[in-house]
C-alpha cells in the first residue's frame, strides 16, 4: 500500500496545528508506523522549537534548502526515532525559523511556487518509495496562501482545525467551500480548545457539539478536543504524547489518529 | 442560384441567404407586374449580395482563427531535445492558487502533472480515472492557454509543466 499524506491546516493562526501535528506524529509512530513530519509553515516555523532543533547547528539542511534545490530528499529528513522510544519510525523535515529564511521565503515569486509544489511531490514520492514511510504529516501555514495550498494540493486528506470562535468558524466554513470543495480535496474538521465549562456550552455534550458544528460547516468533524490549560502552559519542547502519554489531550488525539487510520487506511 | 454553406456563425447567414434565394425564385415564378415587384426583387437581390459578401468574410475569419490556433499549438510543441525552449511570449506557470481560477476539468489535469514530471494523455487518464480522449482534450487546451507544454517522443505526445521560466528568474 502506498503511504498517505495528511495536511494539518486551519483558517487562522493559533489554533494548535503544530502541537497537534507533533503529537499525532508521535502517537502514530508509537503504534508502529513509519511517520514523516514536515514543517511547511515557512512564515512561522515552529516544529524546530517543539523538537528542540531551533539551534541552527543542530540542523544541517532545512526544507527551505530542499525546495531551493540545495540538498536531496535523503539529506533533508532527520531520523528522530531513537529519541522518543517509538515502535515505528519518526523522520523530521524542518523549516528554517531564522528571520532571514522567513524573509527569503516570503519574497518568492508565484512561479517559484510551481517548482515548490513539484518538489513537495518528489519529496513525498522519495519518502514513500525509498524510505518506506507509511504516513506523512504536513504542518501548514494558516489560511489561503501558497505554502498552505501547496500542502493541501499534495495531501490525501486535510485535517482542518478550528476553535469555536465565530470568526474562526466563519472563515473555516468559507475556506472549506472555496478551497477544499473547489479543489475536490478530502477534508475533515477537528475542533480544538473548546471550553466545556462555559455558560453557553454547559448543557452541550461533545457529541452534540460535533453534530452542531458538522451542520454548520457541512463537513464531517473527526473529533473535539477541550482546552487544557496545562497543555497551553507547556514548554514547547515538551511534547505531551512524550511527557505525559496518559493525559486526556493525548487520549483525545489517539481517537483522532484511530479515526484517520480507518478513514485513510493507513496500515 | 448556388448557396455555399459555411460553418460556425456563418451558418445563420447561409440560412438567411437560402431563405432570400427561395423567396426570389417564388417571386420570379409568379410573374407579377413589373414595377412594384421588380423594386422588391432588386432590393432582395441587393440583400442577397450583401449576405453572401458577409458570409465570405466570416468564412475567411474562421479560417484565419483556425490557422492562429494551429500556429499557437505548434509553438508550444517542442522537440524533446530542445527542452528548455525559447520563450513564446504566452507562458503561465500554473501555481496552486491559480488552480482555483481554472475549470474543474482542466484543474485535475494540472494537479496530476504536479505529481508526474511529464505524462501522455493515457498516463493522465490512469491518474484521473477519466477517458483518454477527455485528458487529451484538456491537456491540449491547457497547452493553448499557455499553462502546459508538450513534446513528441516517437509516437507519444508528452505534456509537462515547463518550469524554465522560474529557473531563469
Amino acid at each position: 500500500m502506498t503511504g498517505k499524506t495528511i495536511a494539518i491546516h486551519s483558517y487562522r493562526g493559533g489554533t494548535g496545528k503544530s502541537i497537534i501535528a507533533a503529537n499525532l506524529a508521535i502517537i502514530l509512530a508509537r503504534k508502529g508506523l513509519s511517520i514523516a513530519l514536515l514543517d511547511l509553515d515557512f512564515r512561522a516555523p515552529s516544529l524546530a522549537a517543539i523538537f528542540s532543533k531551533d539551534d541552527k547547528d543542530l540542523v544541517e539542511w532545512w526544507l527551505n534548502d530542499f525546495l531551493n534545490r540545495r540538498c536531496t530528499a535523503e539529506q533533508v529528513v532527520m531520523d528522530e526515532s531513537g529519541k522518543y522510544n517509538l515502535e515505528g519510525r519518526l523522520l523530521l523535515g524542518l523549516a528554517n525559523p531564522s528571520i532571514d529564511a522567513i524573509r527569503s521565503m516570503a519574497d518568492k515569486s508565484s512561479s517559484w511556487e510551481v517548482t515548490a509544489v513539484k518538489k513537495i511531490f518528489s519529496l513525498l514520492s522519495s519518502l514513500f518509495k525509498e524510505m518506506n514511510i507509511d504516513c506523512c504529516i504536513l504542518d501548514t501555514s494558516p489560511g489561503v496562501q501558497y505554502s498552505s495550498v501547496n500542502a493541501v494540493v499534495s495531501s490525501d486528506i486535510s485535517v482542518v482545525i478550528t476553535t469555536l470562535d465565530s470568526l474562526d468558524l466563519k472563515g473555516t466554513k468559507s475556506m472549506l467551500f472555496d478551497l477544499y470543495d473547489q479543489l475536490e480535496r478530502k477534508s475533515v474538521v477537528l475542533i480544538n480548545k473548546y471550553c466545556p465549562e462555559t455558560r453557553i456550552s454547559k448543557c452541550e455534550s461533545p457529541e452534540s457539539l460535533v453534530l452542531r458544528i458538522e451542520k454548520t460547516l457541512k463537513h464531517s468533524v473527526i473529533g473535539a478536543i477541550p482546552c487544557f490549560c496545562d497543555v497551553l502552559q507547556q514548554e514547547r519542547a515538551d511534547i505531551m504524547a512524550v511527557k505525559d502519554p496518559g493525559h486526556q489531550f493525548v487520549r483525545n488525539l489517539e481517537e483522532v489518529a484511530d479515526n484517520l487510520r480507518r478513514m485513510e487506511k493507513v496500515c | 442560384m448556388v448557396v455555399a454553406f459555411g460553418f460556425g456563425s456563418g451558418s445563420l447567414i447561409c440560412s438567411i441567404i437560402a431563405y432570400v434565394d427561395i423567396h426570389l425564385r417564388v417571386l420570379n415564378m409568379a410573374k407579377q407586374p413589373k414595377s412594384p415587384a421588380s423594386n422588391k426583387n432588386y432590393f432582395l437581390e441587393k440583400v442577397l449580395e450583401q449576405l453572401k459578401f458577409t458570409n465570405k468574410k466570416l468564412d475567411s475569419l474562421v479560417d484565419l482563427n483556425q490557422k492562429i490556433l494551429e500556429k499557437q499549438t505548434m509553438q508550444h510543441t517542442v522537440a524533446a531535445k530542445d527542452v528548455p525552449v525559447q520563450e513564446t511570449g504566452m507562458r503561465i506557470l500554473p501555481n496552486s492558487l491559480s488552480l482555483l481560477s481554472l475549470p474543474t476539468s482542466l484543474r485535475k489535469t494540472v494537479m496530476v502533472l504536479y505529481k508526474l514530471e511529464s505524462a501522455t494523455a493515457e498516463d493522465l487518464a490512469k491518474e484521473t480515472g477519466r477517458l483518454r480522449a477527455v485528458e487529451s482534450s484538456a491537456a491540449n487546451q491547457l497547452v493553448r492557454m499557455g499553462y502546459l507544454r508538450k513534446r513528441r517522443e516517437g509516437r507519444d505526445v508528452y505534456f509537462f509543466i515547463d518550469t524554465y521560466l522560474e529557473r531563469k528568474e
